[in-house]
């Protein structure tokens, strides 16, 4: 664990029209950590995730307040490119959603839309690259032009990491990634998460807590768009210092 | 108990309503077909009465007067005519068309001997008693007057008239002589406006409806938009053709009459339908689809292009082609901008006078002449086969477009 902080978010404010889904958030990112946000069902874990990588730029009625810096820069200021910040930062959405393309051009479609290949044999080394940090490559070699839409559940959520890890990013944001899956294909995203914390920073959102107690460093839990508590993984689940902490994780509430 | 029983009765009865339901709206249908292909497979045949020729080879064919020629010819199967009257009466059993045919004939047998009997197309009279459209009341029959119900009986004695397919349906434009009379006018004119429509509505509705579905904010504006365009597709279509006729013709005084006109008039009819159909189907994209996309960086319009309107393309041409299918069997706006014309040639291009397919069908179904009653049938069969051919292409583009995710 380096300690370096890498997303620093102050004082974040988000209404969605005239409802408030974000009360005052701040929350320090680790670099080469796995952050879990957890939390009762709408308390803005994925509002949070969203304000991130600016996804919820797309929503017309969000308006977002405070500051979230990655490496120090502010990520709402005006010279800021939302299309170069999302290399940055890649997502894993909850439910896989491969595109209706084949399982390369799925993979393929980050580089080739950002250029980051001149020749086919550079963008062949990307896919299988990409597709081996999913741990899918040996399942997927000999058939990289079928659609991906037909592989099973976690071989396509695994695919949208790849797809994702493809642009080279920097941090991995992901959305309850398991919560679609069976636990086989939920424990092998866990184990590629391990992996992937040695080169990527993972923001993951997760509902459940024994997930988020095997493969966080940090754990922050939420309630109601405040964060209640944040601290290592560890002390959160063993010591909850606030007692809406403790009534979450002993699953008196939620 | 009771109430599973009178639950069960009530399910029962349900089903029948939908069995009598669907039978009687078959039925409907397979008499309307019935009713239209059993009075217009007669206009595939025509009648065509044999002449006795004997022409020599060495004659210069083109100083010959082709229609004296072929009349002499003819009369002189009939030695006993005397009078003028029954004269008249026996040369109009052929058709005006007969003395082209025979000129036809003369030019493409330059040189050689014309002996025997040759076929030449019979008038629309004489056609409608073989076909049995008019029957025999004593000695005539219809406009067949008792001199031309002798010759008849001669002819038929001989074997000297018969049924042979009609080529000038598919071949000729529109005749005031029903047996010259024929839809190729009407099929090129309804083809040109339609592509032309489609080529103006296509693009310019479904650029409108992904401006309004992804990238218009939504306010009061766009709502009023949106307001109207779903109003426009329940505007009468008459009143596009008062459109057409005030911007097209009267503004920017393009020929009347034209199939571009008529494509221009109908484009704007079929516009509001495409729009709302391709709402509809960029609206059912899956937004997961889009969020990824994004997600990897891509902007706004490379998502648009890239997977929103490829995945909602099924939709969208299916609407298009029941746009289209309509705008094809829209008569009124046509109306308006002269496409209701009589034209006897067929267009040579967008811009030539013609007329169109429900057009010709409202022109044949107006017209006195008993033979015109099987043309506008058999006009209707073609027309229906033209629409069941674009569904059929719409149901192979939205199974071979669509994509499962």
């Amino acid at each position: 664990m380096s300690e370096k902080l890498k997303v620093a978010i102050r004082n974040l404010n988000v209404h969605y029209g005239n409802k408030q889904a974000l009360f005052d958030v701040n929350l320090n990112i680790m670099e080469k950590e796995v952050t879990s946000l957890i939390g009762p069902s709408g308390c803005g874990k994925s509002t949070l995730l969203k304000c991130i990588n600016r996804m919820n730029d797309l929503v017309e009625i969000c308006n977002i307040k405070g500051q979230i810096l990655l490496d120090s820069e502010d990520i709402n200021d005006e010279n800021q490119d939302p299309v170069l910040l999302r290399m940055k930062i890649g997502m894993v959405f909850q439910k896989p959603n491969p595109f209706p393309k084949s399982i390369y051009d799925n993979v393929a479609f980050g580089p080739k839309l950002h250029g980051m290949v001149k020749s086919k044999g550079e963008l062949d080394n990307i896919v299988v690259q990409s597709l081996s940090k999913s741990g899918l490559y040996d399942e997927v070699k000999d058939r990289l032009f079928e659609p991906g839409t037909s592989l099973s559940g976690g071989q396509q959520q695994r695919l949208c990491i790849a797809r994702a890890l493809a642009v080279n990013p920097e941090i991995l944001l992901m959305d309850e990634p398991c919560s679609a899956l069976d636990p086989i294909a939920t424990a092998k995203i866990e184990d590629l998460i391990a992996e992937l914390k040695q080169q990527y920073t993972i923001v993951i959102v997760t509902h459940s807590m024994q997930q988020a107690a095997r493969v966080s460093d940090r754990t922050a839990y939420m309630h109601m768009g405040e964060l209640i508590e944040t601290g290592m993984t560890k002390s959160i689940f063993s010591n909850p210092q606030h007692e809406k902490t403790q009534d979450y994780i002993t699953g008196r509430i939620g | 108990m009771n109430s599973i029983t009178a639950r069960n009765k009530s399910e029962k009865r349900f089903k029948m309503y939908g069995k009598v339901a669907v039978t009687v709206a078959i039925s409907f249908l397979v008499i309307l077909l019935y009713n239209i292909f059993s009075s217009g497979i007669s206009a595939f045949k025509q009648t065509y009465v044999a002449v006795q020729l004997d022409i020599p080879a060495n004659l210069d064919k083109k100083t010959l007067n082709p229609r004296s020629e072929l009349n002499k010819s003819f009369l002189k199967m009939f030695p006993d005519l005397q009078s003028r009257a029954e004269k008249r009466a026996a040369l109009s059993l052929l058709s005006k068309g007969a003395r082209y045919e025979f000129k036809d004939l003369l030019l493409n047998n330059e040189g050689k001997d014309l002996k025997g009997y040759y076929w030449f197309l019979a008038s629309s009279d004489l056609d409608m008693y073989i076909k049995g459209t008019v029957k025999r009341q004593g000695d005539t029959a219809g406009r067949i007057d008792e001199y031309q119900m002798k010759l008849i009986d001669i002819l038929q004695s001989k074997n000297l008239v018969e049924l042979h397919s009609n080529k000038y349906l598919f071949s000729s434009a529109d005749s005031r002589e029903p047996e010259m009379a024929g839809i190729k006018g009407a099929i090129l004119g309804s083809l040109y406006a339609i592509i032309i429509a489609f080529l103006v509505s296509f693009p310019i509705a479904v650029m409108s409806a992904v401006y309004l579905e992804k990238i218009a904010t939504k306010n009061r504006f766009s709502d009023i938009i949106e307001t109207n365009i779903n109003n426009l597709a329940a505007v009468p279509s008459i009143v596009f053709g008062l459109l057409g006729l005030a911007i097209f013709l009267n503004f920017f005084e393009l020929p009347r009459s034209a199939p571009l006109v008529g494509g221009l008039t109908l484009a704007l009819m079929t516009l509001p339908t495409i729009v709302i159909a391709a709402r509809a189907a960029i609206k059912s994209v899956p937004p997961s689809i889009e969020e990824a996309a994004i997600g990897l960086g891509a902007s706004k319009v490379q998502t648009i292009f890239g997977f929103t309107l490829p995945l909602a393309m099924p939709g969208i041409l299916t609407g298009t082609i029941i746009g289209i299918a309509q705008a094809i069997g829209e008569t009124a706006p046509l109306l308006m901008i002269g496409m209701v014309a009589f034209v006897v040639d067929a267009p040579g291009g967008p811009m030539d006078a013609s007329t169109a397919l429900p057009v010709q069908i409202y022109l044949w179904a107006d017209s006195p002449e008993r033979a015109f009653t099987e043309r506008t049938s058999a006009a209707i069969m073609v027309l229906l086969g033209f629409l069941i051919l674009l569904n059929l292409t719409a149901i192979y583009l939205r199974k071979k477009l669509e994509k499962k995710w």
